[in-house]
C-alpha cells in the first residue's frame, strides 16, 4: 500500500512525459486525476491505521543490498501518517491551482508528481539510505520548478536553495554510514541502515556502549541537515529567496511539506538515535529555536513584499515546532507535530491566496495594493480566517499546536529540565505578540484604506472554483481548531514512545521492533499509587501466540529530566487493572 | 445537573445569529430589507436574555452552597494528561455577566438597526457584533481557562474587526491593529499565568491529583490550586501577576491602556457594548473567577490595587484635555475600569463586580446617549461644534443627563443614590478599610490599598468635573456649529475622478487580453464607481434631529438602570450575597466601611462638589482657553490632551524602534552576514572551478556531478576522521 501511495505519482509522472506536449489540457487533467487518486490511498490508508500502536503500520520490506544492510523498507506510525495525507492534500491543491500554467506545461506537471514521490517516500522509509535517497530526489524537482518556472532571480534562488540543503544533507549522510559501522561494531560485524535495528540497539545501550563520546558528533551531523531543513536561525537565508521566486505550486508545497521534512527528521532519527545526545543538545536547539521565532517575526514585519513576509513568518512558526519537540515534553512533542501540520495548511493555503493575486496582478509588492478589500470581499475574507488561523487564533488550528507546544516547552522551563530556565517560555510566548504584529500589517497593507491603485479597481472576485480549493483548506483550519482529536489521537501513541525512547535510561526505553512493548494510553494519572486501567484493545491487537506484553507507561508524565518507566510484565489474565507507579 | 443544559442554547443562539448573518446576511438585506436582518440579529440575543433570566431564577432558587453547576459537553482538547472539555459553568459570578452581555447587548444591537441603517455593510456589522456576543459569552461561561482564553482572544479578534469596520480610513485600522497586538500583549502574560497554574498542578500531581486531567477545570483546579498555593504562596504571587498582566490588556490598565481611546475609531455602539459595558470589564471577571490566587497574594494584590488608581486618577486627568466626546467617554471607561481594580486589590472582588455592572448601565447609555448626538450632528464628533443640543435632542438630553449624574455618583445621603454612588462608594470603603493590598512587613509595610481609595476618592471629585464638561459643551450654552460656514461644493473632486479613469484606461493595455476573466470591463468600473457619494459634513445650516425610537428606547430603559438599579444591589448586601454567599475562602469577610472615615458623607461631597465646580466653569459655553486656538490652553490641558506624551513615545519607541531594529536584522545579518558568508563559499567554488570550464556551462547535470563528487569526498573525509577519532574500526 505505501509502495502504491509513493510511486503512483512518479508512474503519473512518466506517464504524463509521454503524452504530446500540445496536449495541456489532457496532461492537467490526467496529473491531477493521478493526485487525486494518490490523496484517495492516502485517505484509505488514514482509516485503515491503528492509533492505538506506536509500532510502524503498513510494513513493507524487501532485500535490497544485503551485503551493506540496506533494504526496501516502508512502514508508517502516527507521526508520519499525517504528514503523508498533508503531502497527498497539497499537492492536489497545488496542481489545480497549477492551470494557471501555460509555460511548458508537461514538464511542470510531470516535476510536481515526481516531487509528491519524493516527499512521500521521506516520510515511509524506514531504512537510512532509502531515506536519504528521497531527500535528496525531493531538491531535484523542486530545483528546476524554481529554476524554470520561477521569478526575476529564479536561478540564483534555486542554486542557493540546492547548495544549502544539499550541503546540510552531506552531513547527515556521512552521520549515517557512522551509525550503520557503529552498529556493525556490536554485531558481529552486520551492517545495518535498518531505522528499527538502529534504534533497538540505542534503546538497549548496546549501541552507543563503546562509543557514547562519539553520539554528540553524529548527533549534530544528523541535526545540521534537519536545522537547515527547518530552516532553524541562521541556517535559513535560503527560505525567503526559493519561496519569493518559487511558483505559486512550488512554495505551496516547500512551506507546507519540504520544511516538514526536517523536524519530521528529528522526530525519526534524532530523538529515537541518539537519546544522551539529544538531551544535551536542548539547550543549544531551544536557543536557535527561539531566535528564530523572535528573529524571524521581526525581520517579516519590515518586509515590503507579501511572500517574502510569509517566508519569514514560517522561520517563526518552525521555530515553535523545534520549541515543542526539544522541550522532551509530552505535551510539547505532540504540540510540535500538530503544529507540523497546522503550518502546512494555514502557510500552505497563505500561499495559494498570494498566488491568486498574483496570477491577477503580476506583483508582491505591498505599494501595490491597499483597499482591495472593497474589491474582492470574499478573497479578503478567506484572507483574514487563513491569516488569524497564522496568528494562532483560538478555534483555528493554529492554535493548538502553539499551545501545546508553549505548554510543554513552559513544563520543561519550569521543571529546570535539561539545564533550560524559564526566560526561554517567556521569550518565546513573545513570539505569539509578533505574530500578531506582521500578519495585522500584511493583512492592512493589503486590504485597507483606500483602493486607489486603478490597476486594482479593475480586479474581480475570487472565481467559484478558486474559492472552493480555498475552502477545502479553510475546512481544516476550523476542524483541526475545533476538533483536534481528529488529527492529536493518531499521533500520541507514537508522541509518547519517541519521548520515552529519549527520556528514560537504557533499556526501559519502549522498541518499534519488539512487538510485546507497547505504550499504555490509558495512564493518564501520574498519582502515586493510583490504579491505571490498560484498555482490553492494546491486547487484543497483538493477536498470535505472543502471551506477554510489556506495558510501557507514560514515564513521570509532568517532572521531566530524568524520567523513569516501569516495564511490567504481565499475562492476559492480568490486563483488567494494573497498578502503575511512577515516582 | 441536566437541569441547566439550556445554557447551551444562551451560547449557541447567537453563534446560529452570526453564521446567519454572514452567509445569508447580504442576500436577506438585498431581498427583505436591513429592517428584516436588523431584526435577525437582535433576537437571538433577546431570546439568550430571556433564557438567562429563565436560569438565573433556577440558579438562585438553589441553596447557596450549590449554585455552582457544571454542565459538561464535548471534549475540544482531549491527549493523555490533559483534558480540556466544552463545559460550561453556571454560577452567579457567570449568569451575573450573562444578563450584562444579553441584556445590554440585545438594547445596543436594536439601537445598532438605527444607527447603522444607513450603512451599505449592514450585514458585515451584525456578523462581528453577533461572533462578539457569541464570545463574549464564552468568556464568562467557560468552566475552564481554556475556554476562558478562546473568548478572550474571540473578543478581541471581533473587537479589532469593529474598530477597522470602516476599513476605508487606514487611521481606523491603524487603531484596530493598535487595539489587537496591545491585547496579544495582556494574552501573554495570560497564557503563560495558564501554563505556570498547569504546571504547578501538574508537578505536584501526587498533593493534588486530578484523575481526569481536567488541570484547567475551575471545579478541579481552583480547589487543587488553593491546596498548592497554600504550599508554595511564591507561585501566588508569580501567577497573580501575569494574570493580571491579561487583565490589563483587556481591561485597558496602565501601561497598556493605549489602545482603547483609539478604539474609539469603530462605530459608537460598538463602544458602548465592547469598549464599556462588556469585553473591557474582562479582567475583571477574570480576577473575580481567579480571587484564590490574588488572596494568597498580597503583593500582587497590592500591584493592582496600585495599578487600578494611578490607572483611575491618569485617565481622568487625560480626559480634560479631550474634545472629542467619545474621546471623553473612552478616558472616563479606562478611570472607572481602574475603580474596579482597586476593589479587586483590596480583596473587595465583589466590589469590583457591583461597578462592573452598574457601570455597564450607565456608561453604555452616555456611549448610546454620544452616539445618538453624533448621528444628529452629522457625525462630527468634536465638542466645540456642539453647544445648546437640549432643545433638539429632548430625549437624548435627559436620558444623558440621567447617565451622567449616576456616573457622577450623586447621592442623598443615607436617603437614596444614583448607581454609581453605591458601586464607587463601597470600592472606595474597601480600599480604605482594607489590609491585603499591602507591600513589606512590619515598619516599612506600606499600605497601598488606604492609598489607592484616597487616590480613587480624589478620582471621583475628577470624574463629577470632567463628565459637567461634557454635558455642559454639549447640551448648554451657544449652538457653536451655527459659526461654521457652509461649505462649497468641491470642485476638484471630479478633476480626480477623471484623471483616474483615463489611468484604468490605459491599465486595461499593459497585460494584454483578460484570458481568465480576472477583470471588469471599463464599462463596469465606471458603473461601480457611480455608487460612491459625497458625505454630509456638518455647517451652520445643519439641523439636528431627535433620533427614531430603536435609538432612544434602549437610552431610556439603561436610563432607569442607570437610576435604580445601585440602590437595589446594594439593598442588605444583596448583590454580596448573591456572589460571595459564603465569603472568601481566606480572607472571609472583607469589609467596605472604613471605621475612622464617614465615607458615606464624603464621596456624596465629592461628587456634588465636583458638579458644582463643573457647571460654574461651563456655565457660559466654551471657555477660550479651551477653544481652537490651541495656543491659548492652559499648558497643563494641553499635556493632559497628549496624555502626558505617554502614547507618542511608546508608539515611537515601538513602531520606529521595531521597524529599524527589523530592517537592520534583515539587511545586515541577514543579507550581510549570513549571506555573505553563503555567497563567499559559493564565489570561492567558483573560482576553484574556473578551470574546469565544463561544469560551468549552466548545465545543472554539470553541477550535480561536482557535488556528488564533492560529497563523496567530504564524506570519505569524515569517516576517515572518525576512524581517527575511535570507536569505528
Amino acid at each position: 500500500m505505501l509502495s502504491l501511495i509513493t510511486f503512483l505519482p512518479l508512474l503519473g509522472a512518466i506517464v504524463a512525459l509521454l503524452m504530446p506536449e500540445s496536449a495541456t489540457k489532457a496532461i492537467k487533467a490526467w496529473t491531477i486525476g493521478i493526485a487525486t487518486a494518490t490523496f484517495g490511498v492516502s485517505l484509505y490508508v488514514l482509516s485503515q491505521f491503528k492509533a492505538d500502536t506506536f509500532h510502524f503500520q503498513f510494513i513493507e520490506k524487501y532485500k535490497w543490498i544485503p551485503q551493506f544492510g540496506i533494504s526496501y523498507f516502508m512502514g508508517v506510525d502516527g507521526i508520519a501518517i499525517w504528514l503523508i495525507a498533508l503531502t497527498t492534500f497539497l499537492t492536489v491543491i497545488a496542481l489545480i491551482f497549477s492551470t494557471y500554467i501555460n509555460k511548458r506545461v508537461r514538464a511542470y506537471f510531470a516535476l510536481i508528481l515526481f516531487l509528491e514521490s519524493a516527499m512521500l517516500g521521506v516520510f515511509v522509509s524506514l531504512d537510512l539510505v532509502l531515506f536519504y535517497t528521497f531527500f535528496e530526489f525531493s531538491l531535484i524537482p523542486m530545483f528546476f520548478l524554481i529554476n524554470i518556472w520561477g521569478g526575476e532571480r529564479r536561478t540564483y534562488a534555486a542554486f542557493k536553495f540546492f547548495i544549502y540543503t544539499f550541503a546540510g544533507s552531506i552531513f547527515m549522510l556521512v552521520g549515517m554510514v557512522a551509525l550503520a559501522n557503529l552498529y556493525a561494531n556490536v554485531n558481529n560485524g552486520h551492517l545495518s541502515f535498518n531505522l528499527l535495528d538502529l534504534q533497538s540497539a540505542a534503546a538497549n545501550g548496546t549501541l552507543w556502549s563503546n562509543a557514547m563520546h562519539l553520539q554528540p558528533f553524529i548527533f549534530w551531523l544528523f541535526a545540521l541537515a534537519f536545522l537547515v531543513k527547518c530552516p532553524a536561525f541562521p541556517f535559513h537565508t535560503w527560505l525567503p529567496d526559493a519561496h519569493v521566486e518559487a511558483p505559486t505550486a512550488g512554495s505551496v508545497i516547500l512551506a507546507g511539506v519540504l520544511l516538514k521534512m526536517g523536524t519530521y527528521g528529528f522526530l525519526r532519527f534524532c530523538l529515537p538515535l541518539f537519546p544522551e545526545a539529544t538531551r544535551q543538545a536542548v539547550v543549544p536547539i531551544m536557543i536557535l529555536a527561539v531566535v528564530g521565532i523572535i528573529y524571524g517575526a521581526i525581520v517579516a514585519a519590515v518586509q515590503p513584499d507579501v511572500k517574502k513576509l510569509v517566508a519569514y513568518s514560517s522561520v517563526a512558526h518552525m521555530g515553535f515546532v523545534l520549541l515543542g519537540i526539544f522541550s522532551l515534553t509530552y505535551n510539547g512533542l505532540l504540540g510540535g507535530s500538530m503544529q507540523q501540520l497546522n503550518h502546512g495548511i494555514s502557510t500552505g493555503a497563505l500561499f495559494l491566496l498570494i498566488g491568486l493575486i498574483y496570477e491577477r496582478r503580476h506583483t508582491r509588492q505591498f505599494k501595490d495594493y491597499g483597499g482591495i478589500k472593497s474589491q474582492m470581499p470574499i478573497f479578503a475574507t478567506l484572507f483574514l480566517i487563513v491569516m488569524l488561523s497564522s496568528v494562532g487564533l483560538p478555534g483555528l488550528n493554529g492554535f493548538i499546536g502553539e499551545f501545546l507546544a508553549m505548554l510543554g516547552a513552559f513544563e520543561a522551563c519550569f521543571n529546570g529540565a535539561y539545564g533550560l530556565n524559564l526566560g526561554f517560555a517567556v521569550v518565546a510566548g513573545f513570539g505569539v505578540v509578533l505574530a500578531a504584529v506582521y500578519l495585522l500589517y500584511m493583512f492592512q497593507q493589503m486590504f485597507y484604506g483606500k483602493n486607489e491603485n486603478p490597476e486594482n479597481k479593475r480586479l474581480k472576485d475570487l472565481k467559484p472554483w478558486e474559492i472552493a480549493i480555498v475552502c477545502s483548506l479553510v475546512l481544516f483550519a476550523v476542524w483541526g481548531g475545533l476538533y483536534p482529536k481528529t488529527f492529536l489521537a493518531p499521533m500520541e501513541a507514537s508522541v509518547q514512545a519517541t519521548r520515552l525512547m529519549v527520556v528514560n535510561e537504557p533499556g526501559l526505553r519502549p522498541m518499534w521492533n519488539k512487538a510485546t512493548d507497547e505504550i499504555d494510553m490509558a495512564g493518564q494519572s501520574s498519582d502515586k499509587g493510583a490504579f491505571v486501567e490498560v484498555a482490553p484493545r492494546s491486547l487484543s491487537e497483538v493477536g498470535g501466540p505472543v502471551e506477554i506484553k510489556n506495558v510501557i507507561a507514560p514515564a513521570n508524565l509532568h517532572m521531566q529530566g530524568g524520567g523513569q518507566v516501569n516495564v511490567k510484565t504481565q499475562t492476559k489474565e492480568h490486563f483488567a487493572t494494573r497498578q502503575g507507579e511512577t515516582n | 445537573m441536566g437541569d441547566f443544559g439550556l445554557i447551551w442554547i444562551v451560547l449557541l443562539l447567537p453563534v446560529v445569529g452570526f453564521l446567519i448573518q454572514s452567509l445569508l446576511g447580504k442576500r436577506i438585506a438585498e431581498t427583505a430589507g436591513k429592517r428584516v436582518l436588523g431584526t435577525i440579529a437582535v433576537l437571538p440575543i433577546a431570546l439568550g436574555f430571556v433564557v438567562g433570566l429563565l436560569l438565573t431564577q433556577k440558579l438562585a432558587g438553589l441553596s447557596p452552597d450549590a449554585r455552582s453547576v457544571v454542565v459538561p459537553g464535548f471534549d475540544w482538547i482531549s491527549v493523555m494528561g490533559l483534558r480540556i472539555p466544552f463545559e460550561a459553568l453556571v454560577d452567579p459570578l457567570s449568569m451575573t455577566m450573562v444578563l450584562i452581555i444579553t441584556g445590554i447587548g440585545s438594547l445596543i444591537h436594536l439601537y445598532a438597526t438605527g444607527y447603522m441603517a444607513e450603512e451599505k455593510d449592514y450585514a458585515r456589522f451584525f456578523t462581528y457584533l453577533n461572533l462578539f456576543v457569541a464570545s463574549m459569552l464564552m468568556l464568562v461561561l467557560g468552566n475552564n481557562l481554556a475556554l476562558l482564553f478562546i473568548g478572550w482572544e474571540g473578543v478581541g479578534l471581533c473587537s479589532y474587526l469593529l474598530i477597522g469596520f470602516w476599513y476605508k480610513d487606514l487611521n481606523n485600522s491603524k487603531a484596530a491593529n493598535k487595539a489587537f497586538i496591545t491585547n496579544r500583549i495582556g494574552d501573554w502574560g495570560l497564557t503563560l499565568g495558564i501554563f505556570g497554574i498547569f504546571a504547578l498542578l501538574a508537578g505536584n500531581a501526587s498533593q493534588s491529583s486530578i484523575a481526569d486531567g481536567r488541570w484547567l477545570s475551575y471545579d478541579t483546579m481552583l480547589p487543587a490550586l488553593t491546596k498548592a498555593l497554600a504550599a508554595n504562596p511564591g507561585m501566588a504571587t508569580v501567577i497573580g501577576l501575569l494574570l493580571f498582566v491579561g487583565a490589563c490588556g483587556k481591561s485597558a490598565q496602565f501601561p497598556l491602556y493605549l489602545w482603547l481611546p483609539d478604539a474609539m475609531a469603530g462605530p459608537t455602539p460598538v463602544s458602548a457594548l465592547i469598549h464599556a459595558a462588556t469585553m473591557v470589564t474582562s479582567g475583571v471577571v477574570l480576577l473575580n473567577r481567579m480571587h484564590v490566587v490574588f488572596e494568597y497574594s498580597t503583593v500582587a494584590s497590592a500591584v493592582i490595587a496600585g495599578v487600578g488608581a494611578f490607572t483611575a486618577l491618569f485617565a481622568a486627568l487625560v480626559a480634560f484635555g479631550q474634545t472629542d466626546i467619545k474621546k471623553v467617554l473612552a478616558y472616563s471607561t479606562v478611570s472607572q475600569l481602574g475603580f474596579m481594580f482597586v476593589a479587586c486589590g483590596s480583596g473587595a472582588y465583589w466590589a469590583g463586580m457591583f461597578h462592573v455592572t452598574t457601570h455597564a448601565f450607565f456608561k453604555a447609555l452616555l456611549f448610546l446617549g454620544s452616539g445618538a448626538v453624533i448621528h444628529a450632528m452629522a457625525h462630527n464628533q468634536d465638542m466645540r461644534n456642539y453647544g445648546g443640543l437640549q432643545k433638539y435632542l429632548k430625549i437624548t438630553f435627559i436620558t444623558m443627563l440621567t447617565g451622567y449624574i449616576a456616573i457622577s455618583g450623586f447621592a442623598i445621603p443615607h436617603v437614596f443614590g444614583f448607581a454609581g454612588y453605591y458601586s464607587k462608594e463601597a470600592i472606595i470603603g474597601s480600599a480604605l478599610a482594607g489590609n491585603h493590598a499591602v507591600l513589606g512587613e512590619g515598619a516599612s509595610e506600606i499600605n497601598v490599598g488606604v492609598i489607592s481609595g484616597w487616590v480613587a476618592l480624589f478620582t471621583a471629585f475628577l470624574t463629577a468635573c470632567y463628565m459637567t464638561r461634557m454635558t455642559w459643551l454639549t447640551f448648554f450654552g451657544p449652538e457653536r456649529w451655527r459659526q461654521i460656514p457652509v461649505a462649497v461644493h468641491h470642485e476638484h473632486e471630479e478633476h480626480e475622478h477623471e484623471h483616474s479613469h483615463e489611468h484604468v484606461h490605459h491599465g486595461a493595455h499593459d497585460h494584454g487580453p483578460d484570458v481568465h476573466g480576472f477583470f471588469y470591463t471599463d464599462e463596469e468600473v465606471a458603473a461601480r464607481e457611480e455608487h460612491e457619494h459625497a458625505h454630509h459634513e456638518l455647517d451652520g445650516s445643519h439641523a439636528p434631529h431627535e433620533v427614531p425610537p430603536s435609538m432612544w428606547v434602549p437610552l431610556a430603559l439603561l436610563a432607569v438602570a442607570s437610576v435604580f438599579s445601585g440602590y437595589f444591589m446594594e439593598h442588605d448586601e444583596a448583590f454580596y450575597k448573591w456572589l460571595y454567599p459564603n465569603n472568601l475562602p481566606i480572607l472571609g469577610e472583607v469589609s467596605v466601611h472604613p471605621h475612622h472615615v464617614d465615607l458615606v458623607m464624603l464621596s456624596a461631597i465629592a461628587a456634588f462638589g465636583g458638579l458644582i465646580l463643573g457647571a460654574a466653569v461651563y456655565w457660559k459655553g466654551l471657555p477660550k482657553s479651551e477653544g481652537w486656538d490651541l495656543s491659548k490652553w492652559n499648558p497643563l490641558r494641553k499635556l493632559a490632551g497628549n496624555q502626558f506624551g505617554y502614547d507618542a513615545a511608546m508608539m515611537t519607541l515601538v513602531v520606529e524602534g521595531g521597524d529599524g531594529l527589523g530592517k537592520l536584522l534583515w539587511k545586515g545579518f541577514d543579507a550581510g552576514f549570513v549571506d555573505g558568508i553563503v555567497n563567499g563559499i559559493g564565489l570561492l567554488a567558483t573560482s576553484l572551478g574556473k578551470g574546469l570550464r565544463v561544469l560551468q556551462t549552466g548545465l545543472v547535470r554539470g553541477y550535480a556531478l561536482l557535488m556528488v563528487l564533492g560529497g563523496l569526498f567530504i564524506m570519505g573525509y569524515f569517516v576517515y576522521a572518525l576512524n581517527i577519532l575511535g570507536g569505528v574500526r
